[in-house]
């Protein structure tokens, strides 16, 4: 009996991580097949981990909400690029850029965060799509500041920043006095491998900030709206404002972690830096086992290192397998799509599942309910 | 007898907001746009019959794609973002079909042969899992359609084709990005009947192909089958109870969805002369759904009209405003109004408190 | 009450971040310092180079300057500090000396002219703005980004 339940538990466990199991897998197969060596494997995902997990870290608050991935974090992303354009055409150097940027980007932030909450009310129940919809129509205002009003407008006054026609911004802005500045500050070096401590203990704060957080009124609201809005509402929540909330929140803590990652990276891709950057969030979250309703710091770091993991072995043993490099790098995009659309797919059933369930509940206790009035 | 002479009674000021309500104010605005630019192009220097043709020509190109978005809207599964799955069908049927040694005007009819057992098999599989997920479908749709682009990427590469139009030419394996169809089917509907009158060139062929897919989805949705779709689209509860099996009504409706699609790619590259592999119809769907929703469907509802009014007000954009915008603020501010007219428009109806059918 | 008070806490928290985006603007500028050792001729009168001047900047040596030569060190903040080894003749004694400059705050780059500044003379006679000569790279980067760069496209001839 004991044995049975056990082996029950075991495999509910399976089904529950099969997506962290699956990804453990295909490292386990890649890395020795890739020939990395460790330290150099090591040192990636270290920095990787400093790079982006600031950034998954905002699409934990909408998810406590209830609103699904929020893939409107581009929202923030944008914002923060057009804040480090302006810092670096200023002139600002270095931490203080970095501290400039950060402040520059939060009234963008909040101004697209708002605009994003509000839309999203409006399409409650398709939260997910219509996020991703404002992503691509943000992206072509986007697009219209940076391209046409950055020059007249919007003054810009350095050549390597604007394009020699006068106006508009080129394809890629230097950050080459900002580059890894927060990185460089504090970092330790452990056996090879570069730590920079002080990103790590942003990202620390960060985590303690959304521990707090949820403990918070607001965050329990948030839960609150996140498990039932009519019931929230009618226990007095006004579930419209704190779904908005939540989105303006994700939104500049997704602009303050694009621009820990662009320091990072040392240069901006003005025109697709962050067309991509919610894509690889959202599936490297997935990764880690959260699902689009239940998600925790735990699945922040988990996903993280699974899913960079595969993403710097894959082209290399790719290659390695089939003799073409191409291979691996459309197999990690494959994977990055595969797996968010697994996990969509569980989401959904499991909703259907449990409204199901809840029907026929609800038709067994008017049954009764009948049977007794019957009597 | 009140509402005759109510209707009477109302000012023109009332019945212009009333016409306004019913065709949508973002259409209106769109169309308004579109009618400037076809006024504004005489001044500007660009030839008015050859922005005319030029929209016509890619009316003919994209209306097949946009037609595949109406059975799914009929049967309440959405917007089709799964647009893709279909497009790599077509795909599959056009590369087949110059692999396996067909040329000229038949290699499209077997392209078209090749490609239909994909497309069902594929859009069954599509089908079933929507069934599974009622509710969540377009999300869903957007990134099967995503995967299976993804997916196929690897498969371009890895294949065995061997026919040397299409192979890079250095490795002698993998498809190259894009392949030439001259000698294959390019252009061979659009010369069928071709009219060529001054600048004005009207590909009859292409539309008339059109016309005919779009007549058969207008007696399909006119049949029992197809009456019994729009049923289970607007109450599926109703049809229900009416004996209606919801899940193979919507498993239909995808599977045509997904053939239609596969046909339209294929009408596609033989405009445009060239098949795109790889990440190219990754976006796909985008331009699709938009359309319809500019020519007036929303995400529940859908009609002929919308597809040919939409198609055209959407192409119609997209040729215009680079040549009249150009020369007229020296701006190529094209690609952004593209992208603002069309996600707006999709964000627009997603607003929309029409609720979808669960 | 307590509205009035969130939105005081909210006042506050704007202005200390307006606060300390402005001290970033201040201590965060940064600056390219191109040192000159050229003679200078201001006033009629002609200031000659020393033979050699070694820059010292944060402790780190930026540059040796012969007669004629211009180096250049980076600096974050409007307060430039160098050290400078000047050996008048060659083979001649070494003076040590730690100069502090004030950076005008619109200037990216700033032109010094250490002979001049040596002399005492006024700012306007060693401290001039740094006008690049090269043209502008404009092949390399410089063509306006067409639509297949954006990963927004929808598709090739849509």
């Amino acid at each position: 009996m004991k044995n049975n339940n056990s082996r029950k538990n075991f495999l509910s466990f399976l089904a529950n991580n099969s997506v962290p199991i699956l990804f453990i897998l295909i490292c386990v197969v890649c890395i020795p097949v890739s020939g990395f060596s460790p330290s150099y494997l090591i040192n990636e995902i270290v920095t990787r981990m400093g790079r982006n997990i600031f950034l998954i870290l905002c699409l934990l608050i909408p998810i406590m909400a209830g609103m699904g991935l929020n893939f409107g974090m581009t929202l923030g992303a944008m914002a923060a690029e057009l804040a480090l354009i302006l810092v670096s055409d200023w002139q600002i150097w270095g931490i203080p850029g970095v501290v400039l940027a950060m402040i520059l980007s939060i009234p963008f932030s909040i101004l697209l965060g708002m605009l994003c909450g509000k839309i999203l009310n409006m399409a409650k129940g398709r939260e997910m799509i219509t996020s991703y919809i404002i992503s691509f129509f943000m992206n072509g205002i986007y697009q219209l500041i940076v391209l046409y009003m950055m020059g007249p407008i919007i003054p810009i006054k350095h050549s390597n920043v604007k394009l020699p026609r006068g106006y508009g911004i080129r394809n890629s802005v230097d950050l080459i006095h900002m580059r890894q500045c927060l990185d460089n500050l504090l970092a330790v070096r452990v056996g090879g491998v570069k730590i920079p401590v002080l990103t790590f203990l942003l990202i620390g704060l960060l985590c303690l900030f959304i521990i707090w957080f949820r403990k918070t009124k607001l965050g329990q609201d948030m839960r609150a709206v996140g498990q039932d809005m009519d019931v929230a509402r009618d226990a007095g929540i006004n579930v419209e404002r704190t779904r908005i909330i939540s989105i303006v929140m994700s939104t500049v803590l997704a602009g303050f972690g694009m621009v820990i990652y662009l320091q990072n990276m040392g240069n901006i891709a003005t025109y697709s830096s962050h067309s991509q950057i919610g894509m690889f969030c959202i599936a490297a979250l997935l990764v880690g086992g959260a699902s689009v309703d239940r998600a925790s710091i735990g699945n922040v770091f988990l996903g993280v290192v699974l899913f960079h993991t595969m993403f710097i072995v894959a082209p290399k043993a790719g290659a390695m397998i089939t003799g073409d490099s191409m291979i691996g790098e459309y197999f990690r995009v494959f994977v990055s799509y595969a797996v968010i659309t697994i996990a969509l797919i569980m989401y959904e059933t499991k909703k259907r599942k449990v409204k199901s369930q809840a029907g026929k509940q609800l038709q067994l206790e008017q049954e009764q309910e009948e049977a007794a009035a019957n009597e | 007898m009140n509402e005759t002479l109510d209707k009477t009674n109302m000012s023109v000021r009332d019945r212009l907001s009333a016409f306004a309500a019913s065709f949508g104010l973002p259409r209106l605005i769109i169309a308004a746009f579109l009618l400037l630019l076809f006024i504004a192009a005489p001044f500007v220097g660009a030839d008015f019959w050859t922005q005319i043709s030029n929209t016509i020509n890619r009316f003919s190109w994209n209306a097949v794609m946009v037609l595949a978005m109406v059975p799914m809207i009929h049967s309440g599964c959405g917007l089709n973002f799964g647009l893709p799955l279909g497009i790599i069908s077509g795909l599959l049927g056009a590369t087949l079909s110059i692999e396996l040694g067909f040329t000229g005007p038949f290699s499209f009819v077997m392209a078209i042969l090749i490609a239909t057992p994909f497309a069902l098999i594929l859009g069954a599989g599509y089908g079933w899992l929507l069934n599974k997920i009622k509710g969540g479908e377009m999300m869903i749709a957007t990134y099967v359609g995503f995967s299976s682009v993804s997916f196929m990427c690897m498969m371009w590469l890895l294949l065995p084709y061997k026919s040397p139009t299409m192979v890079w030419g250095l490795s002698g394996k993998g498809l190259r990005t894009t392949i030439s169809l001259e000698g294959f089917y390019d252009k061979v509907l659009a010369n069928i009947l071709q009219i060529n009158i001054g600048n004005l060139s009207i590909p009859t062929g292409t539309l008339l192909f059109f016309a005919l897919l779009a007549f058969g989805m207008w007696a399909f949705l006119h049949s029992k089958t197809g009456t019994a779709m729009t049923a289970v689209g607007s109450n599926p509860t109703f049809a229900k109870a009416a004996g209606v099996n919801v899940d193979r009504s919507r498993l239909l409706s995808v599977i045509l969805s997904t053939w239609l699609a596969a046909v339209g790619i294929l009408v596609y590259e033989q405009g445009f002369g060239f098949v795109q592999l790889y990440m190219a119809p990754f976006y796909m769907a985008l331009p699709a759904v938009s359309a319809i929703l500019i020519g007036g469907a929303t995400v529940n509802k859908a009609t002929i009209p919308n597809v040919i009014i939409g198609t055209f007000l959407f192409q119609g954009i997209v040729t215009m405003t680079p040549t009249v915008m150009n020369s007229m603020i020296h701006m190529d501010m094209s690609e952004v109004i593209r992208v603002v007219v069309s996600q707006g428009m999709i964000l627009y109806a997603l607003t929309r408190k029409t609720e979808a059918a669960k | 009450m307590s509205n009035k008070r969130s939105l005081m806490i909210r006042i506050c928290a704007v202005l200390a971040l307006i606060l300390i985006a402005a001290c970033m603007m201040v201590i965060g500028r940064g600056h390219t310092v191109y040192l000159d050792n050229k003679t200078l001729e201001y006033g009629g009168q002609t200031y000659t180079a020393p033979y050699k001047v070694t820059v010292t900047v944060k402790g780190e040596q930026v540059a040796k300057l012969y007669a004629k030569e211009r180096g250049s060190a980076d600096n974050v903040g409007q307060r430039f500090e160098m050290t400078l080894k000047v050996m008048q003749e060659k083979n001649g004694d070494e003076t040590t000396a730690t100069y502090q400059v004030k950076l005008p705050y619109k200037m990216d780059g700033v032109v010094i002219n250490l002979p001049g500044y040596f002399a005492g003379l006024p700012e306007e006679a060693w401290l001039s703005e740094f006008v690049s000569l090269i043209p502008e790279p404009s092949a390399e980067d410089g063509e306006v980004p067409s639509a297949d760069e954006f990963e927004m496209d929808l598709g090739d001839e849509f």
